[in-house]
């Protein structure tokens, strides 16, 4: 055993880590919220607001 | 023209969806690997006791594969492999014709979703 | 409850309501910067020496150009465009307004097949690397590399759930480091500065001039879009990045320029060093030339460099590419192109955090089980079929929409010049994909009429028509 070794196992041990830190968050946010709420972002909203100055001060 | 509401899609049809979707994209790219039709393989030349000269390579080349860790024996597939550009034309011809297509059908269906969403989000001329 | 009221007044009478939470507006210039040469610059240090292998380095050298020339057209189009369609999704928003929700479906596709591909092939390499790494400190019989791929990705994904700012603020500063020491490898080996190590006149000698004759320059188009392929991918961040209309097109295009010139560099350097067989065989030969080249320097400190180099930026490129394939798939799940379960965002980080996870598997499977050559074409075809629809989409944009009737935050130059350009060197690129696999390019295709029959008869049922059309733009010409 030297230390590549037990890198490997380190990093096998740290993707799991991460992965049920995703996972645990992720189960988490979904019995917190509600779906009409996580799922209630709109393409287009904050441009509806933004490009209305162009439309009105450059249409020359 | 009528608003299109369009139906809510329950839970099980959602994962049927994209079970569907999983199962086109990873066979797209599987199978031709599996079929064995990959292609672009080279083939290496065959060099009996390769020495750098037989191999091809002046002084400055043999020098920087000698710097890389290489022999002549152990460098000799590498330099001698070639690809295989030959071609059908058929297959061109069929190539041509898939590609062309595809555009084609993509540009016509979505023209007429297209002038539904107009249509829908403008109002009837 | 309608959640989309198109005939609110309340905002500006057209466009839609009701988010509650949304992506994060908190991007500047130098993260669009980050986002499209981070993806990109792992081209410089891997991959784009397969064009060596199919043509000689001078096929290389046209295709790098040619391809600069392509991408140029790509990065002026994308520009004009994405300055009005400032959106999540980008190139698919692009196509949902301006050609039709089928070919904003497949674009859809394109996106995220290309980045989710190229995310693959960095951890391919990312792992090989490291296998490297143990070989020089004397470990022996080489590692098993699959932990340290899982870990690149599942670090990477990790980051891009917890916030887009920390983690395009990461892939700058990891992009600005692996830039720097291409271009200290170019200084200190060059000759520009003190005796150069350059040996271009001896190694391009005779055959290896043009190995395969013209036929080679053309074939090693392919492999030359990888030089910049991912720089479109700046328009991902419309959504979150502070004033759209003025940072994405100057990120794209300091982006594509910092890649001309660290393309043509890295050219230099690795053809003046590395004889040509041996840079251009990508799998048995230089997996990553730029590290070859320092190993050949001589100097202990280049190969720490470049090493370093090497992994941060295919770190940086899987880094983006999270963030973009899952852009363009929470955007197509917002419309309900997809399942609307992947449009949600999460409420404190605000990332589509449903689409990073999904698609982590995705890439893992692909990483762990499929040849690097073959992933990496899976990329550049979903990538030359974007670059196929950009030409159709701007010349239908200014048709439908003349320069009079919308702002547009930047008009790109010679219309329709850049779109016909881009059109030729896509059909040369098909050519040349057609020469080595063009199995692949059928099978892909298949792939995609199959998909779109698909969408056209059954999915797009879900689609609400006229409310997927949100940028407050007038009624298009001829409808």
């Amino acid at each position: 055993m030297d230390m590549w070794t037990y890198l490997e196992y380190g990093a096998w041990a740290l993707s799991a880590v991460l992965g049920l830190l995703m996972v645990a968050d992720w189960l988490r946010t979904d019995s917190t919220y509600s779906e009409e709420v996580l799922t209630s972002s709109r393409e287009g909203e904050l441009e509806a607001m933004t490009e209305e100055h162009h439309l009105e001060g450059g249409q020359g | 023209m009528a608003r299109y509401i369009a139906p809510v899609q329950g839970k099980v049809s959602q994962l049927i969806d994209v079970i569907v979707l999983l199962i086109l994209s990873i066979g797209a790219l599987y199978l031709p690997l599996w079929m064995h039709m990959a292609g672009a393989a080279k083939t290496p030349g065959v060099v009996e006791n390769p020495t750098w000269e037989s191999l091809g390579q002046n002084a400055v080349q043999a020098g920087q594969y000698e710097a890389l860790g290489y022999t002549p024996a152990t460098a000799a597939d590498l330099i001698t492999a070639r690809f295989d550009y030959s071609f059908s034309y058929l297959n061109l011809i069929v190539m041509v014709v898939v590609i062309v297509g595809y555009f084609v059908m993509m540009l016509k269906f979505s023209e007429t979703e297209y002038r539904e969403v107009i249509a829908e989000k403008f109002g009837e001329k | 409850m309608t959640d989309t009221d198109i005939t609110s007044q309340a905002i500006d009478g057209m466009g839609p309501h009701g988010t509650k939470v949304g992506l994060l507006r908190v991007l500047g210039p130098a993260h669009v910067w980050a986002l499209g040469v981070g993806i990109v610059l792992v081209g410089e240090y891997m991959g784009w020496n397969f064009a060596v292998g199919k043509g000689g380095a001078y096929a290389a050298l046209i295709a790098c150009w040619f391809a600069g020339i392509l991408y140029s057209c790509v990065a002026m189009i994308d520009s004009e465009v994405t300055s009005t369609v400032a959106a999540a999704g980008g190139q698919y928003t692009q196509a949902k307004h301006i050609i039709g929700p089928l070919m904003a479906f497949n674009v859809g596709l394109y996106l995220t097949f290309a980045y989710t591909m190229l995310e693959a092939a960095n951890a391919i390499t990312a792992g090989y690397l490291i296998d490297q790494v143990a070989g020089m400190t004397g470990h022996q019989g080489g590692i098993d590399q699959r932990p340290f791929i899982i870990l690149a990705i599942m670090f990477l994904a990790w980051l891009n759930y917890r916030g887009v700012l920390a983690t395009l603020t990461f892939n700058l500063v990891i992009t600005a480091i692996a830039f720097s020491a291409i271009i200290i490898l170019f200084l200190s080996t060059s000759g520009v500065i003190g005796a150069g190590d350059m040996k271009h006149a001896d190694l391009l000698a005779g055959q290896a001039s043009l190995p395969y004759g013209w036929i080679g320059v053309l074939a090693a188009m392919h492999f030359g879009l990888w030089y910049y392929l991912g720089i479109e991918g700046t328009t991902q961040a419309a959504e979150e990045v502070r004033s759209p209309a003025r940072s994405l097109p100057f990120g794209t295009l300091a982006g594509i320029m910092t890649l001309l010139i660290a393309a043509t560099l890295t050219w230099y350097v690795c053809s003046g060093t590395l004889p040509w067989e041996f840079l251009g065989d990508g799998v048995n030969g230089s997996v990553a030339p730029l590290f070859d080249t320092a190993r050949l320097s001589g100097s202990q400190a280049l190969v720490w460099l470049l090493g370093i180099g090497t992994l941060f930026a295919t770190l940086a490129s899987a880094n983006g590419c999270i963030n973009d394939a899952s852009r363009a798939w929470f955007a197509m799940g917002r419309d309900r192109y997809l399942p609307g379960w992947f449009g949600a965002v999460h409420p404190v980080y605000r990332t589509p955090y449903r689409s990073i996870v999904f698609l982590v598997p995705i890439a893992l499977i692909f990483a762990l089980g499929a040849p690097l050559d073959q992933v990496i074409t899976f990329s550049i075809l979903s990538g030359l079929l974007e670059y196929t629809f950009m030409p159709l989409n701007v010349i239908l944009f200014r048709k439908k929409w003349p320069l009079a009737t919308i702002k547009r935050g930047y008009e790109h130059p010679f219309h329709p010049l850049p779109a016909i350009t881009l059109l030729a060197l896509c059909s040369v690129t098909y050519f040349a994909v057609f020469l080595g696999y063009g199995t692949q390019l059928v099978a892909m295709i298949g792939f995609y009429i199959v998909v779109s029959l698909w969408f056209h008869f059954w999915r797009y049922r879900f689609v609400n028509r006229g409310a997927q059309f949100t940028m407050p733009w007038p009624r298009p010409e001829g409808y």
